[in-house]
């Protein structure tokens, strides 16, 4: 049976709608890391389930019971979800460890002796009891955040949601951080997971929600989302894809300012001189030399894109156009042909109602 | 581009700056044909020219030709990217190039 259940949830604020229509299922022992561009309404979503926001519509569900419903006792369903924030959010006029046993004591009534044993032994497991007796400004970003998870499962919460645990701290404290929910992964503690991180999401993760458009655009196992995603958005976020699209609406093509479009998108993401040059080789000896000549008026537009993937460095330019059926790199112009081929790790003509090359490099 | 010449007593040297392709290689055509008669051999110096492409080696491929006959054409400069243009379409074998130092 699902844990968590969401249907149609929507959340507006007054000029924007971060979530149009989710739905989901959380069962328990998963660990759901939650990617997408910024602005897509990750924490949004996390938020809505804990009900720090209150969504506009649609209902979610909670081991059976609608939290959506005014009459449901939200603090009771809180205890059943810990939340790491972004900033820690500390108590900092408390010590570490009263830091820990503050809400079992108040809340959960735990004897004073017992809730001090237990938050002991946790802050054991993240690494700080040496530490149990300083003050939250004492402790380094890092320690922080392990303290805000221990003080999290301090509850002992059906399910954790993190909300980007890791966006607030310095590089080097990142590591101590992702191995802390590391081994309550291992553990079995049911989770979700707002991050950036997106190696770790890979790893420590059994599904992955891809959102965007207000919604989960995209699920699926790691290997699903990280190595085939099946939308062209996840693509996009997932291979860092960075996309020039040119467009040739005349035979009479401005080459100069075409060429300088491609040098200027290859500087701005940083791309070698070589991929640039290739690129530019790519469009003047087959879209200018070859094609636009071949197939004329009827050819056009030419569409042009070029992709840069800042995952793995690979480039890829396709070109696409109207006409007859024209394959450039076997009825074209013999030294051009050879330049892309040799140059290229594989370039392809493929016709399906309309011509398409494909080139790839690096 | 930028074409430079000097004719030192029929040596004709250019050197050429910048980019040669389908925009600017009939610059560079032109530009040799004007001196093919006054000249014995020709020299190109390519040390700034950071792109070529088949438009540009066609030049460079009847500049050979016609030189042929006379004292020759020698490239000079070539930078390793160019060097890897002129390997890739086999014009390395066929022109006398030396890359840049």
């Amino acid at each position: 049976m699902s844990m968590i259940k969401i249907e149609h949830l929507r959340k507006e604020y007054p000029n924007v709608t971060p979530l149009q229509d989710v739905c989901a299922e959380v069962n328990k022992g998963d660990v759901i890391s939650i990617i997408g561009p910024s602005g897509t309404g990750k924490s949004t979503l996390l938020r809505c389930l804990n009900q720090l926001e209150t969504p506009t519509s649609g209902t979610v569900t909670v081991d059976g019971e609608v939290i959506t419903d005014p009459k449901c006792d939200i603090s009771k369903v809180r205890r059943k979800m810990g939340m790491v924030f972004q900033s820690f959010n500390l108590f900092a006029n408390l010590s570490i460890i009263d830091n820990v046993t503050a809400a079992p004591v108040t809340l959960l009534k735990v004897p004073k002796e017992q809730a001090y044993r237990e938050g002991m032994e946790l802050l054991r497991r993240v690494g700080l009891a040496e530490k149990a007796d300083n003050f939250p400004d004492e402790l380094s970003g890092g320690q922080k955040q392990r303290v805000a998870i221990a003080r999290a499962i301090a509850m002992k919460p059906e399910i954790l949601l993190f909300d980007e645990p890791t966006s607030a701290l310095d590089p080097t404290m990142v590591g101590e951080v992702l191995s802390v929910i590391r081994s309550l992964a291992k553990e079995g503690m049911t989770m979700m997971i707002v991050t950036h991180e997106m190696k770790f999401a890979r790893d420590v993760s059994t599904r992955v929600f891809y959102m965007d458009e207000g919604g989960i655009y995209e699920e699926g196992s790691p290997s699903e989302i990280f190595e085939s995603p099946k939308k062209e958005k996840t693509r996009i976020f997932i291979k860092r894809l960075k996309q020039l699209q040119l467009k040739i609406t005349s035979a009479d093509v401005d080459f100069v300012s075409f060429v300088s479009q491609i040098e200027d998108f290859g500087r701005r993401n940083l791309l070698s001189p070589r991929a640039i040059r290739n690129m530019q080789l790519c469009f003047e000896e087959l879209a200018v030399q070859n094609i636009l000549p071949a197939v004329g008026d009827e050819g056009l537009p030419v569409d042009i894109t070029a992709e840069y993937s800042e995952q793995d460095g690979t480039a890829v330019m396709t070109i696409a156009y109207g006409g007859r059926k024209y394959d450039p790199l076997t009825e074209g112009d013999e030294l051009s042909a050879m330049m892309i081929k040799k140059l290229a790790n594989s370039a392809e003509f493929s016709f399906d109602k309309t011509n398409c090359v494909t080139v790839r490099f690096g | 581009m930028d074409i430079r010449k000097t004719n030192n007593g029929g040596k004709l040297a250019v050197a050429v700056i910048g980019r040669v392709d389908t925009s600017t290689a009939p610059q560079l055509e032109e530009q040799l044909k004007a001196d093919y008669d006054s000249c014995g051999s020709v020299t190109i110096d390519l040390s700034e020219v950071s792109y070529i492409s088949s438009a540009g080696l066609r030049v460079l491929l009847s500049a050979h030709k016609v030189m042929m006959k006379k004292g020759g054409l020698s490239i000079i400069g070539a930078k390793p990217e160019l060097m890897e243009i002129f390997e890739v379409t086999g014009f390395s074998d066929i022109l006398d190039i030396s890359g840049a130092e």
